[in-house]
């Protein structure tokens, strides 16, 4: 006999991640053509694609203890950056200024996260004292003082202007800078660091959609929604922002340690306000408080100034003699799209997504 | 019987404003008690004393034989103190059955690596959680709910689902704040019907705050009367009709 497509017969189904065969397929299929990616695109898009999995991480990171524990952090950024240095010195390469120990990817990528955890842990009291705008302020500040410590902390990160290497790609003792060839295929140092940006999306992803539908997530929406609430049903508010800002800190940090081996070199001005704002931006456009929502949001962030580029050139404005240059324009059109999104569309893009979907799910009856 | 909540000589002030004027008393196990007054009486402050929400000014309340002074509201939950409140605080932006899983947080025991890979532990919790969850739906009857959102669902029912909320718990004490309130004869009878098969079936100790008289008189073992801060009278609900000091404050002649 054959089951009714949408019943659920036992409470773990229900709360599985893909309960339907469907679901299942076109995962599958995306996971399957996500791993071809790189022997069918063109190096540009492979750089884009890794550069959009790696802020999406970041960004998860964000979303946790923003969209949904609801504690403002304005100073995202700066996890990123720990990552980043941590990274950087474990997995660098000395030189006369700064230090590196060239270790393997294997000790340097978990550590770079689970530094970031720490200092999130560290820094977590403060959202005990200090809720909605305050909160935001003291995140604020802690921008800044990451700044200053980046900037001239020089035997870590070379100082401001000048920068240092990024770390050195060696997974299990294999050097993969110089790429590896399979017959007639090269695998280039950007293809595995997408592999790994891949992976670890894929495994960083489930691990959020585990926290949302776990105890875990719901006590964090608990305390956005109503804390006095939340405490007075047994929720330890101090524990579970610990728990918010030291998981979304961790993504931070994974994230950070591989965003600037694409590049090969950091320089401290990277972290400054405007990157730490920016994933604010990406959450709110992707979706606050839903799991897809800033993966749609880092694609959205990375391809959008390749999109602009090609439609200026298209239309043949943007040359020199216009007001605005293509940079300027970029980030008026993304400051647009933040605006847009805050007042039509408070779900972002997965919003849309979902009325899309469901949309097609009832089609042709739309009602 | 023994005490599950006692009040020695509180006091709460705020500022200028003195909430609570050296009440005492005491909430026997398996009682199901009521305090009643007029607004601004301090009903709704002695919930929130008894939750941690308040530090008492002076005075101390015990609660289970244990000094509430230095426990948090969270660890006063955790002893088995649970609640509703007068303005309905439900989480609005997820369905009635999260609500509902939130109230069980106490009886689901894993930390957050565990949720991140959510291993065969969560998954027995979860299905513990959700188990306690279902056994609350039914007994309050709220089947159809479970997957609508908070602020899709009418008054009547939301305050029936943060009812839920709080029986998730599984508390020893349960603290009502108005239950009743805004509600049309039907829905009051439904809710006073709820509370006594809470207190008799469940066996917990109801500690009620509402304005709906006849409710209270109906369904409370014991009663006390708050005036401006200070108590009035406590005993029998019967009593409490009777006596004059009660009927000039707040019952009225009728």
């Amino acid at each position: 006999m054959k089951k009714r497509p949408d019943l659920y017969t036992n409470y773990r189904n229900e709360s599985s991640i893909f309960p339907t065969t469907f679901q299942k397929f076109w995962f599958g299929l995306l996971l399957v053509s996500s791993f071809a990616a790189p022997f069918i695109l063109s190096s540009y898009w492979v750089l884009l694609i890794t550069t959009s999995l790696l802020i999406a991480i970041a960004s998860w990171g964000l979303n946790v203890v923003s969209g949904y524990a609801g504690q403002v952090n304005l100073g995202h950024g700066v996890f990123v950056g720990i990552g980043t240095y941590v990274s950087s010195v474990l997995g660098g390469v000395a030189t006369t200024s700064v230090i590196g120990y060239e270790l393997d990817m294997i000790i340097w990528l978990p550590l770079s996260g689970l530094a970031a955890t720490l200092i999130g842990i560290i820094l977590s009291p403060v959202s005990a004292r200090l809720k909605g705008l305050n909160l935001g302020l003291v995140t604020l500040a802690l921008v800044f003082i990451g700044s200053h410590f980046f900037s001239n902390l020089k035997f870590i990160t070379g100082g401001a202007g000048l920068g240092r290497k990024a770390a050195k790609l060696t997974f299990m003792g294999i050097d993969l800078e110089a790429g590896i060839t399979f017959g007639n295929f090269i695998l280039e140092k950007n293809d595995f660091i997408y592999f790994f940006s891949l992976i670890l999306c894929i495994l960083l992803g489930l691990g959020v959609k585990n926290i949302t539908r776990s105890k875990i997530g719901r006590a964090f929406s608990a305390i956005r929604d109503r804390d006095i609430a939340a405490e007075a049903l047994g929720i330890n508010l101090f524990k579970y922002k610990m728990y918010a800002f030291g998981i979304s800190s961790f993504y931070g940090g994974i994230a950070g340690s591989l965003l600037f081996t694409l590049s090969g070199g950091v320089e401290p001005g990277s972290f400054s306000l405007l990157y730490s704002i920016t994933f604010v931006a990406i959450v709110i456009i992707g979706g606050v408080g839903t799991v897809l929502g800033p993966l749609f949001g880092a694609f959205f962030f990375t391809m959008l100034p390749g999109i602009i580029q090609a439609l200026l050139h298209a239309f043949g404005v943007g040359d020199a003699g216009f007001i605005f240059n293509p940079a300027e324009i970029e980030r008026i059109v993304f400051a647009f799209f933040i605006i847009f999104f805050l007042i039509f569309e408070p779900r972002g893009m997965w919003g849309i997504w979902f009325r899309l979907r469901n949309y097609f799910k009832a089609w042709p009856f739309s009602y | 019987m023994s005490n599950v909540i006692s009040f020695n000589d509180v006091s709460l002030r705020f500022g200028g404003v003195q909430a609570l004027k050296n009440v005492s008393f005491e909430i026997e196990e398996n009682s199901l008690f009521a305090i009643i007054g007029p607004n601004g009486a301090g009903k709704t402050s002695i919930l929130n004393c008894i939750n941690g929400i308040y530090k008492p000014t002076s005075g101390s309340i015990n609660i289970f034989d244990q000094d509430s002074k230095d426990l948090h509201p969270d660890n006063i939950a955790n002893l088995g103190v649970s609640r509703t409140f007068q303005n309905i605080e439900l989480f609005e932006n997820m369905t009635a059955l999260d609500n509902i899983l939130i109230g069980a947080h106490r009886h689901v025991d894993y930390g957050p690596v565990r949720s991140l890979l959510f291993s065969k532990k969560v998954r027995q919790e979860e299905e513990k959680a959700r188990k306690i969850s279902e056994d609350v739906i039914d007994f309050l009857e709220i089947e159809e709910y479970r997957y609508s959102y908070i602020l899709s669902l009418p008054y009547g029912i939301q305050k029936r689902i943060e009812l839920a909320r709080a029986l998730a718990m599984q508390p020893k004490v349960l603290l009502l704040d108005e239950p009743a309130a805004g509600m049309n004869n039907e829905e009051t009878e439904d809710i006073a019907r709820f509370i006594l098969d809470v207190h008799e079936e469940l066996g917990i100790t109801v500690v009620l705050i509402d304005h709906d008289m006849n409710m209270v008189m109906d369904i409370a073992t014991d009663v006390v009367v708050m005036d401006f801060g200070e108590k009035l009278f406590q005993g029998d609900p019967q009593e409490a009709a009777k006596n004059q000091k009660v009927i000039d404050a707040y019952l009225g002649v009728g």
